[in-house]
């Protein structure tokens, strides 16, 4: 079960990353920006000692899935298991240097990529942008960002 | 125990995925979740509507002024070319009666509006507009700017509408040339931004460079008459029997604040 606070911060998170996921930017920038959602998960899951976390990150996949118009259960299945990855790892992410947390961060973003990509060409065919596959770096590089105000945001 | 929670939701997710690429039953639910989930937009949208307030404040009432009589200008302007425009339009159903065509220019009931959000998704070109079921938008209307066809409404909440653009790889329009009625269907392109393919047109086919196709109406999903693209060129090599048409649109969403959409009138 998830506490109260877990609740709130998860919440709060949510909300957020679906805002910052809402905004437009220039196609360029949209095509090579990070998984959102994923990076501020990871965030929730790192920090919180809840047990409910597949289930969250099913949820919350389905949600956006939902709000981005896409195949049903496509973003849930890839943060389920990109989930699964850095709950594997959850003890040496959270002692880790910021450049090992930002490798990890990297992996779980390719496994994100990799499963998005598999559900999406399996349903729509070849049609992608090959911009996507930098999506990984780019959360890497951004995951000092994203920590730094996720941690202001859960004082 | 731990394998079990996540084989479940990984079991769901797959379950999901496969209902929703082939079959409908989950449209209900999504139409409801969106709906619950159309507040972010209004989020989103706040610092813009913020600005444009500031702007209007700002705004000297002589500038006002000379807007207004551009604005009125471009209006009798814009009069004058429709009385030539209904003249065809007679013109053009008498025609089609001496020819016994079943063939009639559509009438259409129009509605403004205002564009929100551009593109959520990486790997699909969308637009949201600030109309949705409480504005009598419904699935399937077809969306234009003022140069032509921008896309086709594909979710609707009661306050926003999600709209297809034309270059979205799942996107397929039917279509014909303005020039010498050659059909086509056109589809999206994932790798150009902007872009649309036209396949299968046989190759001894009369198409040439900046050549205009319209929607044709035929299916019945879309009215016909309104600009889809130009074509931008022209591929005989990738098929040995066919020849490959590139069309740029004819719309321009770099600058599109406004759009207008299109459903046809029920009397």
């Amino acid at each position: 079960m998830i506490n109260q606070s877990q609740f709130i911060l998860l919440l709060k998170i949510t909300v957020l990353a679906f805002i910052v996921g809402a905004i437009a930017l220039p196609s360029l920038i949209e095509m090579v920006s990070p998984f959102w959602l994923l990076l501020f998960f990871i965030y929730w899951l790192i920090y919180s000692d809840s047990n409910g976390i597949y289930s969250s990150a099913f949820v919350l996949g389905i949600l956006l899935d939902v709000f981005q118009g896409g195949i049903l259960g496509q973003n849930a299945l890839a943060l389920v298991i990109s989930s699964a990855f850095i709950l594997s790892v959850k003890k040496s992410f959270f002692v880790s240097n910021l450049t090992t947390q930002q490798v990890y961060v990297f992996i779980a973003s390719l496994i994100y990529l990799i499963v998005f990509l598999i559900t999406h060409i399996s349903v729509q065919g070849l049609q992608i942008q090959w911009l996507v596959l930098f999506v990984p770096f780019t959360g890497a590089i951004l995951w000092p960002v994203v920590r730094f105000l996720l941690a202001k945001l859960k004082q | 125990m731990r394998l079990l929670k996540l084989f479940v939701p990984i079991f769901l997710s797959i379950i999901l995925i496969v209902l929703d690429a082939r079959f409908s039953y989950l449209d209900n639910f999504k139409r409801f979740t969106l709906t619950l989930l159309s507040p972010i937009y209004l989020v989103v949208d706040l610092p813009s509507q913020v600005i444009d307030w500031v702007n209007d404040k700002g705004s000297e009432n002589e500038l006002l002024v000379s807007q207004n009589d551009y604005l009125e200008g471009q209006l009798i302007e814009l009069k004058a070319k429709l009385q030539t425009y209904n003249n065809l339009t007679l013109e053009n159903q008498k025609l089609s009666n001496l020819l016994e065509s079943s063939y009639l220019l559509p009438d259409h009931n129009v509605k403004l509006a205002r564009i929100k959000s551009i593109s959520q998704s990486r790997l699909s070109k969308k637009i949201i507009i600030n109309k949705g079921l409480n504005d009598g938008v419904t699935l399937s209307d077809l969306i234009i700017g003022s140069d032509g066809v921008v896309g086709q409404v594909t979710e609707v909440t009661p306050m926003y509408s999600t709209v297809r653009l034309l270059s979205d790889p799942t996107q397929h329009m039917p279509v014909k040339n303005s020039r010498n009625g050659i059909r086509g269907i056109t589809k999206g392109l994932a790798s150009n931004d902007r872009g649309m393919i036209l396949k299968y047109i046989p190759l001894e086919s009369d198409i040439k460079l900046g050549d205009i196709f319209m929607t044709s109406g035929i299916g019945n999903s879309y009215p016909p008459g309104y600009s889809v693209g130009r074509v931008k060129s022209i591929d005989e090599n990738l098929d040995p029997s066919f020849m490959t048409v590139y069309l740029e649109p004819t719309q321009n969403l770099n600058r599109l604040e406004l759009v207008l959409i299109i459903e046809e009138k029920n009397d």
